[in-house]
């Protein structure tokens, strides 16, 4: 119950300041502004508070350090409603704006997908979350990706199962929606490269009250390693209790929401000993640390992926507006492209051509229901 | 109650109607400005993906008027339909480069055939059936987008979806959808007040006597339910067209709630009301962000909103309004009489209208009616008695085919009616009554006695025009006394007067054989005498009377012949004084001491 | 998409090739578990529908609300189980009451269509309160016993799905007893059959249909509380249960026990083997292909007599 009252009263506090905001910068046009799309309500409206506790921290941060081309930053909040339809709107309110010079996306896929022919057409950068690898292959040059795409957390499993724990017989677990169908191709072809094409291949509907034909198929397979992308973490708490109850112990590699402080919570003991990528480990460097410090003296909570990913996106666009000493899109989009060896709190970010900023993960592992830092997996191509 | 002078023949005074279009003039004038303002005015992106939205979810909301509003019928699937037409132009635009007319067209196709398929297997169950098998249906359509990766692109959804080269710059597209809109709201709007419409809004008030008075209440339902899913499917394409971007999660269940809601919200029955609805729920939103900040908040009072309009405004705004206004129209009087009531049944059988052989009806092992025979003779009245729980009703809902007979025969002027349903043995020429008087409540009685007029098969009504069925329903009613009247809504009548119109109902039908159950029932003293009166002026039309009744001086005067029925069994037939006499009758009815 | 064929390619295989018997023996009481679950939330539905004609499309929402009780009772405040359990049911009962007076009774003499759309609302109302009270992150409740389960032999019995089985075995016998050999159960059964022989005979209608609500709240919450271990507590686990529970209803036939129950059970093995031996991802589909199949073929159900309506 003290988690709902404080999200009660932040949310709150978003509801009223989002608007004063908006007509407050009417006010002074001193300001340069950054537009952000969130889920303010919807199934998502948790993670959407931490990823605008994310960016406002960055905010501040650049705020305190001068602004950007002499201006305070200020972040112009939409709602998205977690929906696609959703987003559209939320981003066509925020494209009518001539004032603001560039924007923070989704982390669902979908959405960016669905926001994407707006973004083409208005021409702006907008920095986005969503790992689906064919948002930033599709011809639209003002997509910029702060995670890693899921071709790197399906190589980075397929490396870390096939290279360091030395298993080759894969059973693949993934749900069907987008994010989990996209994650289990990557995974399968990345495996398929490694010379260890899948035993198993086998998708899921969300929110399964049972998984025993999935996990008496992965018994059955005689798969020696398993790699699963789960969406929703009650689906992977009841897979994970079925897979042991039935007796399934094979190492466990899976995408981040195997190491997420929700799944370890509802699975418990189920979970102990299995590996995950993560893109955000506080113990993978010092900026993550530095991040992961600074997170905590401001909202009392341990920071996560939705909170990372915005913070990065909210510094490294304005070094870039900097560096460009313009906010013509064009010159964002050079600035961004020209970063290299950026450090943020996901890891080091040298932005390719297509817009992605990193390329690789950290592997982490489950001790005992604590998430400890095991390897970081970097690509170069 | 039947006072001459009404009765007598008056030329229609009524304002002739002018032509339809005509009179609907102002409603083209208005939609052109809007379309023309859709096509000029300067909106920010935000406006106008608002009005895309609103404009083409209220053509799928105007599908649910029809379906729900107009026929009664429940559809928690107009999202997956709504989701058909916008992948079928999403998937043939960009994946296959396929025109997008043809698109559009063909998502209605499949819309239709699904939503006629649908309503083919289950709309002979109705009510909680079809509700659910709704739902099955949009989990199946969601599963199947998500799924079958192959053709849908599955979770990740259909981008860059074309539209036509005519409409390729937004504004006119919106300008576009609006013009579709108006002309679906005037179809919609107009439907109604057509053969199908007054045919649904039949089987939506009263679905038995619609049956009984000559609609085919599958047949109506289905195209209800068509003409609902190829709504849902022209706005799909639209509003495909409208985002270029379509992902599974757009048309799930959830959706099709929304829908559900902005019909109701505004009014279920009538398109004003639907457009009301639909603008309120994607604007109230927006205003609302506040609450939106609790997630779950916002969807809480929109569940309760739901149920204090279910009961506190059942008509939905619209129609809040439209009764609040209504207090304030005089109400147009009809002055105007038809011409006399004309019945001229049919006669192409002998002398015998209605012969019943060895007729049962068994429920399970009780035999309510069993091997009865019944033989009426042409231009009388014959009525059928016998003491409470004798079969007497049982036989009239065989005869008249709500209830499939056990075994028998039944044969109506030389037609072997036995396997009919009841709107076929309406259109062979049976008319009846009911004892617990089943009216379409919402309509006025003019409205009701036009659907009886509209009976197939009737011979007095030309080529069924619009002037004739009001003539020919407007003299049934003066026939009855009521023709002052014929404007005005079923409940502001009196118990008697809503039994009369019943009658006149049956009718303006013309029918061969009138069946009557129970038409004293709850009528005071001076009532029946004119109850008496009229249908001796019936019967001296030379329409034959299957009457069914309690009261025995009623019967015992009006009929020349009886048929008595005790424990599902004929145990009496012939000339009236005789059978009421005949000692089994007379133990029947006041027991053997 | 450029992937789509690629995807194409890696379609869900078949799985579990060969027959095999240790195999069909799991999948058969994972089946009957989960069937169960179904069966019980049917038996609800079943009783309301007796009592009012009416289809409760809040059904689900009762055990969620029951489960999240638990978890303020039990998790949150920490009191014994027992009392917890004690205190949810009570809780449900008041809820059934409220539903009763708010939802269902002001429009009892309407046609179904509004009380479906009230229903409705209902079922969103109360998720979404749930939603803004306890937020979206799903909970954990623990289970009744000690020990998951027992292996016995080749199959693994979860100790929590056992529960629920016996459970069900023993509400299977309670209702029979219940309506056919108490007074109160005899008086539900006539208003159920027949509203105005009932208040003829000095039954009090509204408080048959009122007590009605009550038992099909307790039971809708009874059925939560005892799968929520398995499932986890979360705002969704009541409307997939009850969906699935509708069809079971279909299946079994409306206005029967024992179909309620056959009907959930044979619709949880369905849905089991289908996925095993068919589909993974079409699994929910399985249930409302066979209910389509029965609604068409079927209709009155395993064993129920189909309603005729009354002229």
């Amino acid at each position: 119950m003290k988690l709902t009252r404080r999200d009660f009263t932040a949310g709150l506090a978003v509801g009223i300041t989002a608007p004063y905001a908006i007509r407050s910068a009417r006010a002074q046009a001193a300001t340069l502004k950054i537009g952000m799309c969130v889920p303010v309500t919807g199934p998502a409206a948790e993670q959407g508070l931490w990823a605008q506790n994310g960016a406002k921290l960055a905010l501040a941060a650049v705020n305190k350090a001068g602004g950007v081309l002499g201006k305070q930053v200020e972040l112009v909040i939409e709602d998205d409603q977690t929906t696609n339809p959703g987003i559209v709107l939320a981003f066509s309110k925020l494209a009518a704006q001539p004032d603001i010079v560039a924007f923070l996306g989704s982390i669902r896929s979908t959405q960016v997908m669905a926001m994407a022919p707006d973004v083409l057409k208005l021409g702006k950068p907008v920095m986005i979350g969503g790992t689906n690898p064919d948002l930033t292959h599709m011809g639209n040059p003002w997509l910029f990706r702060f995670r890693p795409n899921d071709s790197y957390s399906g190589r980075v499993i397929a490396d870390f199962g096939v290279n360091t724990l030395g298993k080759k017989k894969w059973a693949i677990v993934h749900s069907t929606d987008a994010f989990g169908t996209a994650g289990g191709k990557a995974l399968s072809d990345a495996l398929s490269k490694l010379g260890a094409p899948p035993v198993l291949d086998q998708g899921y509907a969300n929110q399964s009250q049972d998984f025993t034909p999935v996990v008496l198929a992965v018994k059955q397979s005689g798969a020696d390693v398993l790699g699963t992308y789960f969406t929703f973490e009650n689906d992977l708490g009841i897979f994970a209790r079925q897979l042991r109850q039935l007796g399934v112990t094979i190492p466990w590699v899976g995408s981040p929401s195997v190491v997420a402080v929700s799944s370890t919570k509802l699975a418990g003991p189920a979970l102990y000993g299995t590996f995950g990528v993560a893109d955000y480990a506080e113990e993978s460097g010092d900026a993550p640390r530095a991040f992961g410090k600074s997170y905590r003296e401001t909202y009392k909570t341990a920071p996560d992926i939705q909170s990372a990913w915005t913070y990065d996106a909210v510094t490294i666009l304005s070094a870039a507006i900097n560096k460009a000493g313009s906010t013509d899109p064009t010159k964002i989009r050079e600035a961004i492209l020209a970063l290299k060896k950026f450090p943020g709190a996901e890891g080091e970010y040298n932005f390719d051509q297509n817009g992605d900023g990193l390329h690789g993960y950290n592997v982490v592992r489950n001790e005992k229901g604590m998430i400890v830092f095991d390897k970081h997996i970097e690509f170069n191509d | 109650m039947s006072a001459p002078s009404q009765n007598m023949p008056m030329a229609v005074s009524a304002t002739r109607p002018k032509p339809l279009l005509l009179r609907h003039l102002p409603y083209f004038a208005g939609s052109a400005v809007i379309v023309a303002l859709a096509a000029t005015m300067q909106f920010d992106g935000y406006v106008h993906n608002i009005l895309m939205q609103a404009t083409t979810f209220a053509i799928a909301v105007f599908g649910l008027s029809v379906v729900l509003g107009l026929c009664g019928q429940i559809n928690l699937a107009q999202a997956a339909f709504f989701g058909v037409g916008a992948y079928a132009v999403g998937l043939g635009t960009s994946d296959y480069h396929l025109s997008y007319w043809l698109c559009l067209g063909g998502g209605c196709v499949i819309a239709l055939l699904a939503g006629a398929l649908l309503g083919m297997s289950t709309l002979r169950l109705g009510g909680h059936y079809l509700a659910m098998v709704t739902i099955s249906f949009q989990q199946i359509v969601t599963l199947v987008m998500i799924n079958t990766i192959w053709l849908t692109h599955g979770p990740d959804g259909v981008a860059r979806i074309g539209r036509p080269d005519l409409f390729q710059s937004s504004q006119s597209y919106l300008a576009f959808c609006v013009a579709m809109l108006a002309l679906v709201g005037y179809v919609v709007w107009h439907l109604a007040d057509t053969r199908l419409g007054r045919a649904m809004r039949a089987v939506r008030d009263n679905e038995l006597a619609a049956g009984v008075v000559g609609i085919d209440v599958f047949r109506t339902k289905v195209f209800a339910f068509a003409l609902s899913a190829v709504l849902g499917g022209l706005a799909g394409g639209l509003f495909a067209g409208g985002f270029a971007y379509v992902s599974p999660d757009q048309f799930s269940f959830a959706e099709s709630v929304v829908f559900l809601t902005m019909s109701l919200l505004g009014g279920v029955a009538s398109p004003i009301g639907s457009a009301i609805g639909t603008g309120l729920l994607i604007l109230i939103p927006e205003w609302l962000r506040f609450l939106k900040s609790v997630p779950g908040l916002y969807l809480a009072i929109y569940g309760l909103s739901v149920i204090l309009i279910v009961r506190y405004m059942p008509d939905g705004i619209w129609g809040f309004f439209r009764i609040a206004t209504e207090r304030w129209q005089a109400k147009a009087k009809v002055h105007a009489a038809g011409l006399a009531l004309q019945l001229t049944p049919a006669t192409i059988g002998g002398d015998i209208v209605l012969a019943v052989k060895g007729l049962a009806k068994h429920f399970g092992g009780l035999k309510a009616v069993d091997n009865v025979d019944i033989e009426v003779r042409r231009g009388g009245v014959h009525a059928l008695i016998g003491p409470n729980g004798s079969g007497k009703t049982t036989t009239l809902n065989v005869l008249s085919g709500l209830y499939k007979a056990t075994a028998g025969r039944v044969t109506l002027d030389g037609t072997d009616i036995t396997e009919m349903p009841p709107h076929q043995r309406a259109a062979a020429g049976l008319g009846r009554t009911f004892q617990n008087i089943r009216l379409f409540r919402s309509m006025t009685a003019l409205e009701n006695v036009v659907i009886g007029a509209e009976r197939p098969g009737n011979t007095l009504i030309g080529a069924g025009g619009d002037d004739a069925l009001v003539k020919r329903a407007m003299s049934a009613l003066a026939f009855v006394g009521l023709g002052g009247r014929a404007n005005e809504l079923i409940s502001s009548f009196s118990y008697g007067h809503q039994r009369l119109i019943e009658i006149a109902r049956a009718l303006a039908a013309n029918p061969t054989l009138l069946l009557l159950d129970e038409p004293a029932a709850g009528l005071n003293s001076s009532e029946k005498v004119e109850l008496h009166a009229l249908l001796k002026r019936i019967a001296a039309q030379g329409l034959t009377i299957l009457i069914i009744d309690h009261d025995m001086t009623l019967v015992s005067e009006a009929a020349q012949h009886i048929t008595v029925l005790n424990f599902g069994r004929r145990i009496a037939d012939g000339e009236s004084l005789a059978v009421l006499r005949h000692p089994d009758v007379v133990s029947a009815y006041l027991g053997t001491e | 998409m450029a992937c789509g064929k690629a995807i194409n390619n890696r379609r869900p295989k078949i799985l579990l090739p060969g027959i095999s018997m240790d195999l069909a023996l799991q999948l058969l009481f994972t089946g009957i578990g989960i069937g169960a679950v179904y069966a019980l939330v049917a038996l609800g539905f079943v009783l309301i529908f007796r009592a009012t004609n009416v289809v409760n499309f809040a059904q689900g929402e009762f055990s969620m609300v029951a489960a999240y009780l638990m978890v303020v009772f039990a998790v949150d405040l920490g009191w014994p189980y027992w009392l917890s359990f004690l205190l949810a049911l009570a809780g449900m009962a008041l809820l059934g009451a409220i539903f009763n007076l708010g939802v269902y009774y002001p429009l009892r003499h309407r046609s179904f269509l509004p009380v479906i759309i009230a229903t409705i609302g209902a079922s969103i109302l109360l998720s979404n309160s749930v939603l803004a009270i306890y937020g979206p992150q799903p909970q954990v409740l623990e289970g009744w016993f000690e020990t998951p389960g027992i292996q016995l032999g080749p199959v693994y019995l979860d100790s929590q799905y056992l529960l629920i089985i016996a459970v069900t075995i023993v509400l299977v016998i309670f209702n029979y007893w219940f309506f056919e050999h108490t007074m109160l159960g005899k008086k539900l059964q006539a208003t159920s059959q027949d509203k105005e022989m009932a208040s003829l005979l000095g039954i009090s209608v509204s408080t048959m249909i009122m007590i009605t609500f009550i038992y099909s709240a307790v039971l809708g919450g009874l059925a939560g509380i005892l799968v929520a271990p398995v499932l986890f507590v979360s705002i969704q686990m009541g409307s997939t249960i009850a969906l699935k529970a509708f069809a079971a209803t279909i299946i079994g036939g409306f206005g029967d026990v024992t179909g309620a129950i056959i009907g959930g059970l044979a619709l949880g093995i369905i849905e089991t083997f289908g996925a095993a031996y068919i589909s993974v991802p079409y699994k929910d589909g399985f249930a409302f292909l066979v209910l389509v199949a029965f609604l068409v073929f079927r209709p009155q159900g395993i064993f129920g007599e189909r309603v005729a309506e009354k002229a």
